[in-house]
């Protein structure tokens, strides 16, 4: 069955793509209100489920890399999508026949729209993270194996880097930094991939998954606890397997510092009216680690949430503050996450910690 | 001496201050021209008081007829708006995700020029003067004669919106133009409209400014006066002229501010409560603590410095259910005279309770004699865990503060609070918008983004302080009393280069010159 996504489902896919984003991502306004007009005019976009891909598709991921606060300001021009297609098919002198996003959590959900409606190529359902993840070698497509390259970036200027190195952890290093040097944000295609690669590194239907999800937060808006049991059926029923209520309580605590360009901190969330031991949340762009008194009660790669206990609506890190009451869920992560391969590169040790990772449903 | 003046959409208060004693109060209604008002409630002050009006050092007025001209779409002028920012933006132009009733009042004249910074300050692209004067000469055969003008990035660089200015004032001397950096934060979109809605407010800016003048002049009132603004400080008349925009949120400030002067307290949460609901919001170091949020006004989204204010469905209106287990949101409101049991009619509020419970003397006490104990009880219980609950969420440590009470539904609050240290119920808290705006400093803020690897820490306060020293004393604060007031900074996220967004606030106190002197 395909799914069609039109310009009045954006506000919901963004909603549930923040849900996804683990408190990282940043803020998909902008790119919101910029889908919603491009799609209202270009028209709504079928989604191609993987195993709809024919066998001899051209499969490349597109969205933007770089720091999103400094979007808000620096406006994309809307059409970098479609030119990062044109400049990737002219170097490569191939047609792409098939878009994926590398990722669910954030903006990135709905950016390549742009280019899907626009350009008339199919998008596929699903992504490259399952949610919102920091650098290249912890996508999905890197950890089996897709070359991260032949790469183009396009930034406010129409200019082009193109990139081209088989090792996903210098491609990483070349992108983050460029990004700087081309405004602070650049679009790119990356990754390309065959059918069969694909179908092996694609999380499978998390685009139409972070919309259902975001119809349902719009549909049961209210406070968490009345959320919990939709929100538990839903994930129960997806790749993601399980949604766990870790905690309920009040922020006491925050406080955070830059460690090799990274927004590393940590929050303190505290029961109210027991005697529970408080929650800590370590934060590195999301969050990575969810603690209850010596007890890890989730780690990375697996989900964690955070939403405003009132109304549900999930809370980004850099939002987070002294007094916001509070609900923390931890959502296991699809089995892409789970190989041994996936987790040196995604497990807690990849993120500096000093713990084996232990998947949510036995802690 | 000073006086400090609310105009509200309903009452305009006044007060005198002799240093911080409140020798006369009042409370009059707003006339529809605001100067009779403004009028009555000086007569009313000057004669309780019996001071000689030559003995009024300043005059500090607070209204809310700005945000109320843009809440109810009223005489908002045609404005245009001119973007440097091509090509980024292109399909992002202003007003995209404005309501259509205000988008009409203002017109629909967006210009989109290329040029603009980067983050770290390359030009986005070149400004091109043909661009500038073909926008500009489109704009003046519309007959449009307000311009708002938005730069990227230009809090941390303005020169390009300086130039488009003095391009357009050149070749147009009679427009009036707003520049974003000077009335809003990082976020381009919220800074445009912003500017928009100021530019937009400038023509009835003039009128309610010289009526305020044309009011003080009738009473031979010859100090300087003074607007109070969004962060707790005030503004010349000549300044809030051109940033009108700047008093959208003094209303909930000057309650704030006044009741730090009458408790004497710097740091503490006030709790303003009304008929419908309860304000929270938090004084630190005497200036209400800022929201960091987008905030819409009149369904449009600005990052205007607004005070954190939480409003909790609680107040003396509210309705009691449940066998008291439930309180509010739903309030009889301003009808509450006539449908609160105690006043006659027959549905029970918080007020009912309070005067059953023998805690206040309202209305007729006989009407709630045979109110169950248990529900008494229950409810009482209940009020104070919704005010509690609300102080705790808005305090910013885990330790229980100072609260301050203030509002016609302060009585309400009988018992102690958990998140209280101290309770403070202070006089004359029916005019504490009218004493926050007389005991107002200046202030000026500054933000901009930087990486302290290219230039140190303490050169950057420098720079940006000095620029903001030279706004203050322009906006009339003593040059001896300026000081850094707050210094905020955030790392940004995914940034290889160690980025940090820095915000720097000044204040000063009013240079008060002799009656006089002007």
């Amino acid at each position: 069955m395909s799914i069609r996504i039109t310009h009045e489902d954006i506000a919901d896919l963004c909603k549930g793509s923040v849900f996804l984003a683990t408190g990282g991502g940043g803020d998909p306004y902008v790119s919101q209100i910029l889908v919603e007009k491009i799609l209202e005019k270009h028209g709504p976009v079928d989604l191609v489920s993987l195993s709809d891909v024919p066998d001899d598709a051209f499969i490349v991921a597109i969205g933007e890399v770089g720091a999103p606060s400094v979007s808000l300001e620096q406006l994309p021009i809307g059409t970098e999508c479609l030119d990062v297609v044109d400049r990737f098919e002219a170097w490569v002198g191939k047609k792409i026949t098939h878009l994926v996003s590398f990722e669910v959590g954030g903006a990135n959900s709905v950016i390549p729209l742009i280019a899907a409606t626009t350009k008339k190529i199919p998008l596929i359902d699903g992504d490259g993270m399952a949610r919102a993840l920091p650098e290249a070698q912890m996508m999905t497509f890197a950890i089996e194996g897709v070359r991260p390259t032949p790469a183009v970036a396009v930034d406010y200027t129409g200019g082009a880097v193109y990139f081209d190195t088989e090792d996903t952890l210098i491609y990483e290093r070349q992108i983050r930094n460029i990004a700087m040097a081309m405004g602070g944000m650049v679009f790119t295609a990356e990754s390309p991939m065959t059918a069969a690669e694909a179908r092996c590194a694609v999380v499978p239907g998390t685009i139409s998954f972070a919309l259902e999800l975001g119809r349902m937060l719009t549909a049961n808006f209210g406070n968490s606890v009345h959320v919990e049991k939709p929100l538990r059926e839903l994930f129960d029923r997806s790749d993601y397997g399980i949604l766990k209520h870790l905690y309920t309580g009040k922020i006491v605590d925050i406080n955070r510092k830059v460690v090799g360009g990274f927004d590393v901190g940590e929050a303190i969330v505290e029961a109210l009216g027991n005697d529970m031991p408080p929650l800590t949340l370590a934060i590195k762009n999301e969050f990575l680690v969810a603690t209850v008194g010596d007890k890890v009660v989730a780690s990375v790669p697996d989900l964690i949430t955070i939403v405003d206990h009132e109304t549900s609506s999930p809370i980004n890190a850099e939002r987070i503050h002294y007094g916001q009451r509070v609900t923390v869920f931890g959502i296991g992560c699809p089995p892409h996450y789970r190989t041994e391969r996936a987790l040196k590169v995604v497990a807690p040790r990849a993120f500096g910690f000093d713990f084996d990772y232990r998947p949510i449903e036995s802690l | 001496m000073r006086i400090g003046i609310d105009v509200g959409g309903t009452h305009t208060d006044a007060v005198i201050l002799d240093d911080q004693i409140v020798m006369a109060s009042t409370k009059v209604l707003t006339s529809k021209n605001v100067k009779d008002g403004v009028i009555n409630a000086l007569d009313e002050v000057l004669s309780e008081s019996g001071i000689d009006c030559h003995a009024i050092d300043a005059v500090m007025i607070g209204t809310t007829q700005f945000t109320n001209a843009v809440v109810q779409r009223r005489e908002l002028a045609p404005t245009a708006i001119i973007r440097i920012a091509l090509p980024s933006g292109e399909m992002v132009p202003p007003m995209l995700d404005w309501p259509d009733d205000i988008a009409d009042e203002l017109g629909r004249h967006i210009y989109m020029i290329h040029g603009g910074k980067t983050y770290d300050g390359f030009p986005i692209a070149p400004l091109q003067d043909d661009e500038i004067d073909a926008a500009v000469d489109d704009i003046v055969a519309k007959g449009v004669r307000l311009v708002a003008v938005v730069g990227v990035f230009s809090p941390s660089d303005p020169t390009q919106e300086q130039y488009v200015a003095a391009r357009i004032s050149a070749r147009h001397p009679e427009l009036r133009i707003t520049l974003s950096h000077s009335i809003g934060r990082m976020g381009i979109l919220e800074r445009e409209n912003a500017a928009l809605l100021n530019a937009s407010l400038l023509p009835l800016a003039d009128k309610v400014v010289s009526s305020f003048a044309s009011a003080l002049q009738e009473r031979d009132i010859k100090c300087p006066f003074y607007i109070s603004q969004n962060d707790g400080t005030l503004m010349s008349a000549d300044f809030a002229a051109e940033f009108p925009a700047l008093t959208f949120a003094s209303g909930p400030t000057n309650s704030l501010r006044g009741a730090s002067l009458l408790t004497q307290l710097d740091n503490a949460v006030v709790v303003d409560i009304g008929g419908t609901t309860s304000d929270i919001g938090v004084l630190q170091d005497g200036f209400p603590r800022q929201s960091n949020i987008a905030i819409e006004v009149g369904g449009v989204r600005t990052n205007f410095r607004m005070p954190d204010i939480q409003s909790i469905g609680l107040g003396g209106g509210s309705l009691v259910k449940d066998g008291g287990a439930t309180i509010g949101p739903q309030s009889v409101g301003y009808r509450l005279v006539e449908d609160g049991l105690v006043f006659g009619g027959d549905t029970l509020t918080t007020t009912d309770v309070l005067v059953a419970s023998g805690r206040a003397l309202i209305g007729d006490k006989e009407r709630v004699a045979d109110l169950d104990a248990t529900v008494i009880k229950t409810a009482t219980e209940k009020m104070h865990s919704i005010i509690d609950n609300g102080i705790d969420q808005m305090k910013s440590s885990r330790d229980p503060v100072p609260v301050i009470l203030v509002g016609g539904g302060a009585v309400l609050v009988s018992e102690s609070l958990k998140s209280a240290a101290e309770i403070h119920r202070p006089e004359h808290s029916g005019v504490a918008n009218a004493i926050g705006a007389a005991n107002a400093q200046v202030g000026a803020e500054s933000e901009r983004i930087v990486s302290y690897r290219s230039v140190p820490r303490d050169k950057v306060i420098e720079e940006i302080s000095s620029l903001l020293t030279a706004d203050l004393i322009r906006a009339g604060a003593d040059p001896e009393t300026v000081r850094i007031a707050d210094i905020e900074e955030t790392s940004i996220s995914y940034m290889a280069n160690d980025s940090t967004k820095i915000r720097v606030k000044l204040v000063g106190d009013l240079l008060l010159r002799k009656s006089g002197e002007r």
